[in-house]
């Protein structure tokens, strides 16, 4: 690793750790951001890269949150997207500050179904949502593996708990050019 | 013109170090970059790029984005990138762009819908003739080719696009 590597706010501290027994947030609030200068594209908003790093970085705050930190990777597993799907429903310039839900969807032994939503400040309107399909890999082998129990009964408590939300309305709902 | 149809692929480069995540692989991040450089050759070969857009006073924003991850990407992997024109109306274009590796292996897929904006106004607004005659000319050499059998498909679709052509 070098310091060249791009290297996401999910690392480092500042984000909440799990705590056994705490209630868990309907939905999580995990992250923050701030729109920044080399996120914005010709048109002076925020560029697709960097929803997708936004996002991204949200994810990184939930993977610490259930314990998906250096030394989980360092074990050999992690969690990689496999699918990522953005909706944007507003512009969002520079200096805008940012703040990010995550729900859990769905899980089963190896796979965790997300739906995370971007807001301007604290209540402010919705700018883009992300649905995203994560799969349990064991990173040598570059291929799937079911989770430990550990980290599946967090999980299973976050779905639970995240079951009482209205299911967002464009969740796998498929792309396409409706004509008037 | 009698031609076999291909995609639309100018667009080739090779996986930088600042593009790399934790893991030494590719960020899901800077696939979009990629697929965002690799769209907006194809808007610059229809008139629709930086310089329209400086000063038609409009522009494409994207308003939907689905990227399915298929293989990992490490540094100084070559990669280049198809493109099909999908759907296109005077308001709306709907690209499907696959990220290949040398071997032809998809490293990734991405559907893309953009929308022509007024950009004073933040509304739709239909393309200038010229500009929708282009797209409408790329569209209908594309309409021959084969459609991957995921496209337009929700999130969690069954994974039969890793293995069709």
């Amino acid at each position: 690793m070098t310091d060249d590597r791009l290297v996401t706010a999910g690392e480092g501290t500042g984000h909440p750790r799990w705590v056994a027994g705490a209630p868990i947030p309907a939905p999580l609030r995990l992250h923050r951001a701030t729109v920044q200068p080399s996120w914005v594209d010709y048109n002076r908003h925020m560029s697709e890269s960097s929803y997708l790093l936004a996002f991204g970085d949200n994810a990184d705050a939930f993977f610490r949150y259930i314990g998906i930190d250096e030394q989980y990777r360092a074990d050999g597993h992690s969690l990689y997207t496999v699918e990522t799907h953005l909706h944007h429903r507003r512009e969002v310039g520079e200096g805008e500050s940012l703040s990010m839900t995550l729900r859990v969807l769905d899980l089963d032994d190896k796979r965790v179904h997300v739906f995370h939503e971007m807001f301007l400040g604290d209540g402010g309107p919705l700018l883009a949502t992300a649905e995203q399909m994560l799969v349990h890999v064991e990173m040598r082998a570059g291929r799937s593996a079911p989770m430990p129990r550990a980290l599946a009964r967090r999980l299973e408590a976050i779905h639970r708990a995240h079951a009482q939300l209205a299911l967002p309305e464009t969740v796998g709902r498929p792309m396409r050019i409706n004509r008037a | 013109m009698g031609e076999r149809p291909t995609p639309f692929s100018t667009y080739s480069t090779v996986v930088r170090e600042e593009w790399l995540d934790y893991n030494g692989h590719m960020h899901d991040a800077s696939y979009g970059i990629v697929f965002s450089d690799a769209n907006e050759e194809l808007f610059a070969a229809l008139g629709l790029s930086v310089d329209y857009s400086a000063t038609a006073r409009a522009s494409l924003y994207t308003v939907e984005c689905h990227i399915r991850y298929l293989a990992e990407c490490s540094l100084g992997q070559p990669l280049r990138a198809a493109t099909i024109v999908v759907a296109a109306d005077a308001r709306k274009v709907r690209l499907y762009t696959e990220l290949l590796h040398e071997d032809g292996r998809r490293a990734a897929t991405g559907e893309f819908l953009y929308l022509h904006v007024d950009t004073a106004l933040g509304a739709t607004t239909a393309m200038p003739t010229d500009r929708h005659d282009r797209v409408q000319d790329m569209l209908g050499a594309h309409a021959g080719l084969p459609r991957p059998s995921h496209l337009g498909l929700g999130v969690g679709a069954p994974r039969a696009g890793l293995r069709d052509t």
